[in-house]
This record gives C-alpha cells, structure tokens and sequence, in this order.
C-alpha cells in the first residue's frame, strides 16, 4: 500500500483530501469528504445514489433539498479499489437511497465493499469485506479480512468481527485504541509521499 | 505456509508467581546479561502461551509499578448491554430476564445472522370477506427474516399478529404454532394447586394426576416439568413428618435427605448454598409419582424420528454449534426423543454484553474503567502499559555482506538456515522521562533447533517523549533532524558495530541484533518438527530504569521527603520476539 506512486497521481484539495486521479467518484456534488482523507486508485463512490423520496420537511419548505449521498469524516482512508455505496430500500412503498455516513479515522481495506448506514469513529475494516446494507458499525471496531457483515447487522464498539456472516470474535483492548489514528498513514501516501514511521 | 509478521509479546509478571505484587529486585544489569540457563524463559514451553501478550493487551498499576495481563486482573461489570439494539439492561433485570436481550433482536438459528420483522403479504383467502370487512383482510403477519440466508421463522411455523414486542410473542408460540406456556402462567397454575394447602395438596395433586397421567403427561414440556419437580421437593422439604429411614447415621451424606437436596436444588436455582433450615431434618423423602409433581415417563418409541430422518437430508439437522447457541429449554417440550431438526431451532435473542472495569489483583486499584454509558467509548481510568514501558517493533535489516548481495529483505521471507541475519529492534519511549534500557537474552535460543543470538547494543538510554504539542509543532523539522542519520544514505553504508546504537530519534533508539538461524536438519530418530518450531523465537530481558520527580501525591501524604528529590524508578520483564520461519530443508 505504502508503493511510491508516481508524481502527480493524486489530486490534493485545499482540506487535504488526497484523491487518486485514477478514482472514480460518481456525483460528487453529493460526496462529502471532512478533508485529510486518502481516496486510492480504482475506488468508487457512488454519489449519484441519492435519497429519491425526500424527508417532508424539506420538499414542502422549498429550501435545498439535503441531496448528501455518502459523508465522510476526516483521516479516512479508502484503499484501492474499494466502493462506497449508499444502501437503498423500500420506503412508503417506494424505493429509495439513503446516505452512507463515515466518521473520522476509518480504514477500508483494499476490494471492500461498503453499504452501511453508519459507521462511526475509528474503524479498521479489511481487505475483501463486504459490509450490508443498512449495517451500523460503530466506533473502535475492527472488521478482519474476507468478513461479510449481514445487512442491517449493528457491530458495537471495541468489537473485533470477522467470518461469514460476520461474528464477534474478540474485543479490541483497552491499549488497542491508538492503532486506530490514521494520522501518519495519511503522511505515507500522496504526491510527496513521507517514509512510514520504523 | 503462511508468512510470519514479526511479533512482540511481552510475559506478565503474574505467570511467576514469586514475583507477583513485588516490583522486580534490584538485580545488577550485569547478573541479567550472565543470566544462567535455568532462568531463561522459554516461550516453547506450554506455560508461556498463557503469559505472553501483545503489549496492546497489557495494563499497568501504578501502585503496584507492574504490568498487568487480562489473566490475572479482576473484572467487574459495570453496564450490561444488547449488542444489537445497543440498549442498557438494568442489572435487575438480569434475574428476572436472563442474559439475553427482550426487546426483540434476534439472532438466525441457520447462520447467526441478525434477523428482522417483515410482514407476509397475505393475500385475502376468503373472497367473501373482501368486501365487508376491510380491516379483517388488511391485517397481515409478521415474520423474522435472515437478511444473510433467507430465513424465515415460517420455516418453523411461527408467525406473529403484532410487528413489535416479538421477544413476548415468541414465548407463547412453540415450533409448529403450538400455543406454549408462559412463566407467569405456569406460576398462576400452581398457585390453584397451592391454594388447597400444603399437605392436602400433594396428596390431592397426586389423586387428580393420576387422571391426567395419560393426557397431560407427554405434552409437559421442560419448564413445566422443571417447575413441578421443585415445588414437589419443596414441598417435601417443607413436610415436617418425612419419616427416619433408619440411615440417619449418614447424617447429611444421605441420597434422599432433605439436606442434600437442598443443595442441589440450590445449584440449579442460584439460592444459597446452604439452607440453615435443613439442616436439622434427616430422613428419606419419596421421589415423584405423578405428572404433577414432575414426574415424566420416557416414550422410547422413536420410529417417527427416525422415519423423518430418513426422509430428510444432513442440512437438516442442527449443527452443535447451531444447537449450542440456542437459548436453553425455550419451548422443547421434553428430552426424551429430542431430535436436532433444524425445524425444532428458534430464534436465539442476542446474548448481552458488558462492559467492564478492571482491578489490579495485588493492590485492588481500578486500572481501567469505561464510562458506563453503552454510547460513550471515553474511559475514566485507562491505566495501559503501552504508557509505561517501551514498545519494541521489528525489522529486517539488509546488509550487503552479511545477507547476499543485493537481495532485498522482506518481511515475512524465510530465513536461510545458518546465515547471519541482521534485524533492526527499534525502542520507542513513551514516558516522559529518558529511560536507560538494558537487555539480556541468551546466546542461543531455548528449544531442539538453537539459534545463535547476539544484541550488538545492549544497554542504551531513550530520550524523553515530549508533548503532543510539541511533537505537534515539530512535525515538519523532526523529519529533518531525527532521520537524517539514516535516510542521508543507504543503510548499507552504515556498519553495524558492537557496543553502538544503530540510529536514535526524539524518543526511539534503534538497536541491531545479529542472529545465526539454526538448521532444521532433523537427524536419524529425531522426531519431526512440531508446529511452529520453525518459528524463530528469542527470549529477551529488558529492563528499564528511569527516574521520577518526588511530589505531588507523594508531598500530600506527608512522607517528609524532599520535593525535588528524584526517586529512581525500575522494571523488567521477559519478552519474546518473533522473528521469522527458517527455512526446511
Ligand atoms: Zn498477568
Ligand atoms: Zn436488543
Ligand atoms: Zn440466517
Ligand atoms: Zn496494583
């Protein structure tokens, strides 16, 4: 992950996202990135995927309508070729999308899948894993490699889970939490990319 | 065969038990160094799986100035909560509820998969009541759907009349449909019993079960059963004229004597271990006679099971482990013939979880305590030796004349047997004071395969960690500064001496240690290799000194001591590091 890419493959915004050029980021006038986020090649986010019913409020007081498809927190990091997309049902009779939301610190490893309604604050998630629709992660939560965590399943905090259906395998300990900063894995990454710490 | 990542574990004092709660003596660095072979630990020996952690795992008293493992720190609950709905459960609700959640998450019998409320869309049956009566033909059912396989509680014929309070429903419904008692039921069917008076009501009980012995017997199902054998001995317990057998020189130890029953019944309902009242009653009691009074008659006949098994298929039996994460003797109507079908499965609500403080064994100081709010993941007191002591991480050094030219080391490459292989110990100091670090480790690995070992530098000091503010602030300039020695040029142009550090930072110290993998030639008559003894494991000491301001706490008790007296402060512990595979052959 941490391969030299050639110069100028990211594009780096002013909050410090840095985006891979080769991303593929659908809609992103309803992507919400909280900046200092890494977004590698090949990833997806499917920002198109908006809400198609909206909340009444909105629709009736003629303000803009809340058109947010994913949300992401700051110090995320989406490796290659993992998607982002927004988790869709049956809402009043009618099909609809609602909003993908990431907190700060969130890992998504390489190939995953993701299609939670929430995940919180400082959450690995491997490679290959395929998080359901409508699934809550929440915060200090580790998702091990090849996991499929059901649809509408809630993960609680400082749970390790891995398996087919995802299971609870292990708390994350109490000395476990600093591993979750993503702070110098967003150093190691970019257009100047600085050398992980020894 | 599966990479190795190198690994550091590091072993709790509690694993021996001679040093427990006493921080380590004062032994010279030179006696750790010259420690003789029958004090080196070996983490190949079967007791070290059980103290060695990943420093993540590792607590640490400040009283006591000791490393603490989740073996040996007591736990105590602090909130009970459903994994699923994430709802707080009182602790009195514990006794009355069980360790399972009510509020209707549940977990799928097939895949443990979460399951959810749907409604069947039931098209109208009868035509006649399309017209007329509109209400009666929108009113749909509710079933728990798998949103991983696809299950549905109609596979076992449950369905629901109401989407919400299902924990509730599903008690009343056994598989199939079948109407099932509730607790409280049961409770106010005994109570009718009760109500004709102690005495009379046995020997009443006993007449009128004689009648509904063929009825009433085989459909009792566990519970009923359950509750019927205890107020059966309870009563018998409570019968002042249970006769002398004539073995009340066996005292207590007697089979059927109140006492000892007691204590059984006492196992199985969490009452106290001993009743006071008992004790002075001996004799025999009679065991139950009736369907009433608990008693059930095996039906040996099992032809239909076995002609259903016949007819079905492996996938429908119950796994173990699917059986064992049922909730116990929800709605089985009895032991005798039970089969494991998957159709005699129910939803498992979720089991709760908890969240817990942590004691020190020794001292009985908390050393980590959570906020006891399920939402919030703040700590009170989160005491980790992470804080405390150095963490040790691992790599691989290529040198060009020690490791073949040019061949790049990668981590989790096998290590050629009898080549010296340099590995670089980085030490990070995560105090505030600067630490003096000694290490000692045998020169040849413990274990059938001995690997030579030698630290280049075993005693250095670590600089002081400073402020995250600081740290903060200097981000930029301690790439210039700290690294420079280092990135300036290869690592090959730097040699690797005795006796010298290899690289230092702000409060890292990167150390070099030589090791000679062994060959895992197996000579004639030697057993083959066992699991992961072609992991190559060192054993190393490390002791850590450093010192402390004397005030604070220490000024407030009164100990008379000067303030600015600095007190000298000191830890040591085994750890173990792993290394990498050699490779066979
Ligand atoms: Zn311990
Ligand atoms: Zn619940
Ligand atoms: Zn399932
Ligand atoms: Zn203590």
């Amino acid at each position: 992950m941490s391969r030299r890419p050639p110069r100028g493959e990211y594009i780096e915004t002013d909050t410090g996202n840095k985006v891979a050029r080769k991303a593929t980021l659908v809609g992103t006038q309803n992507i919400m990135l909280g900046g200092k986020t890494v977004i590698q090649p090949e990833v997806m986010i499917r920002g198109d995927l908006i809400r198609s019913i909206q909340s009444s409020s909105s629709s009736s007081s003629g303000g803009t309508p809340n058109n947010t498809a994913v949300a992401i927190g700051r110090y995320c990091f989406l490796s290659r070729a993992s998607c982002l997309r927004p988790p869709g049902r049956l809402y009043k009779g009618a099909f609809t999308y609602m909003p993908l939301r990431m907190g700060d610190h969130v890992f998504v490893g390489p190939s995953s899948v993701i299609q939670a309604a929430s995940i919180g604050n400082h959450v690995h998630i491997g490679a290959n894993v395929v998080v359901g629709e409508f699934a809550i992660i929440k915060d200090y939560v580790r998702v091990l490699d090849e996991t499929i965590v059901p649809p509408n399943m809630v993960i609680p905090s400082f749970s390790i889970v891995a398996g087919q259906p995802a299971r609870v395998i292990g708390e994350v300990p109490e000395g476990g939490h600093e591993a979750f900063e993503l702070r110098e894995l967003y150093k190691t990454v970019g257009n100047n990319p600085q050398p992980a710490l020894s | 065969m599966a990479p190795l990542n190198p690994y550091t574990y590091i072993q709790c004092p509690c694993s021996d038990s001679a040093s427990l709660g006493r921080p380590s003596d004062a032994t010279s660095p030179t006696s750790a160094e010259a420690d003789d072979e029958d004090n080196t630990f070996d983490p190949r020996a079967p007791r070290a799986n059980f103290s060695l952690y990943p420093l993540e795992y590792l607590l640490y008293c400040e009283d006591c100035h000791q490393i603490r493992c989740p073996r040996c720190i007591a736990e105590e609950i602090a909130t009970y909560f459903c994994p699923s709905c994430l709802f707080e459960v009182p602790s009195s609700n514990l006794k009355s509820e069980g360790n399972r959640c009510t509020r209707s998450c549940f977990q799928c019998p097939i895949c443990i998969g979460p399951l959810s409320v749907t409604s069947i869309e039931t098209p109208p049956s009868d035509p006649n009541l399309l017209a007329p009566d509109r209400a009666a033909t929108q009113h749909s059912t509710y079933s728990l759907i798998c949103s991983y396989c696809n299950w549905s509680s109609t596979e076992i014929g449950i369905q629901f009349d109401k989407p919400n309070s299902i924990h509730a429903q599903l008690a009343k419904i056994r598989n199939g449909g079948a109407s099932r008692l509730t607790a409280k039921e049961r409770k106010e069917r005994r109570k009718e019993l009760s109500h004709r008076g102690g005495e009379a009501a046995v020997a009443a009980a006993a007449a009128a079960a004689a009648a509904s012995e063929t009825s009433g017997g085989q459909d009792m199902d566990l519970e009923t059963q359950f509750a019927n054998l205890k107020l059966f001995y309870n009563s018998q317990l409570a019968d002042p004229n249970a006769g002398d057998n004539g073995f009340s020189s066996l005292g207590d130890l007697g089979f059927s004597s109140p006492s000892s029953l007691s204590r059984i019944m006492n196992l199985y309902t969490g009452g106290k271990l001993h009743d006071p009242r008992a004790k002075s009653k001996l004799g025999a009691m009679r065991e139950a006679i009736t369907a009433d009074e608990g008693l059930l008659e095996p039906d040996l006949d099992e032809s239909s099971l076995i002609s259903q098994l016949h007819r079905s298929d492996f996938l429908d039996t119950a796994s173990s482990t699917q059986v064992c994460s049922q909730p116990p003797n929800l709605g089985e109507p009895h032991l005798h013939g039970a089969a494991r079908f998957n159709s005699s499965l129910r939803p498992a609500p979720y089991l709760l979880r908890t969240k817990r403080s942590k004691r020190c064994p020794v001292c009985r100081h908390i050393i980590s305590k959570p906020e006891a709010k399920v939402q919030t993941t703040r700590f009170r007191i989160r005491l980790v030796a992470g804080s405390y002591i150095p963490s040790i991480s691992i790599r691989r050094l290529n040198l060009p004349g020690s490791n073949g030219p040019g061949a790049p080391a990668i981590l989790g490459d096998l290590l050629e047997p009898l080549k010296p292989v340099h590995f670089l110990l980085t030490f990070k100091n995560p105090i505030f004071e600067s630490l003096k670090v000694t290490l000692g480790a045998p020169a040849k690995t413990p274990g059938r395969f001995p690997s030579k070992v030698t630290v280049l530098c075993p005693q250095f000091d670590i600089d002081a960690n400073t402020d995250v503010w600081d740290e903060a602030l200097k981000d930029n300039d301690r790439e210039s500064s700290g690294r420079s020695r280092r990135r300036a040029g290869t690592e090959s142009q730097f040699q690797v001496e005795v006796g010298k550090i290899w690289e230092r930072g702000r409060n890292w110290v990167s150390i070099v240690v030589e090791v000679v993998p062994a060959s895992l030639k197996l000579e004639q008559g030697q057993d083959l290799l066992k699991e992961d003894e072609d992991v190559l494991e060192i054993p190393m000491f490390v002791r850590i000194e450093w010192e402390v301001e004397n005030g604070g706490d220490d000024a407030t008790t009164g100990s008379g001591r000067d303030k600015d007296q600095k007190e000298k402060r000191e830890l040591a512990y085994w750890c173990v590091l792993g290394l990498g595979r050699i490779k066979q052959g």
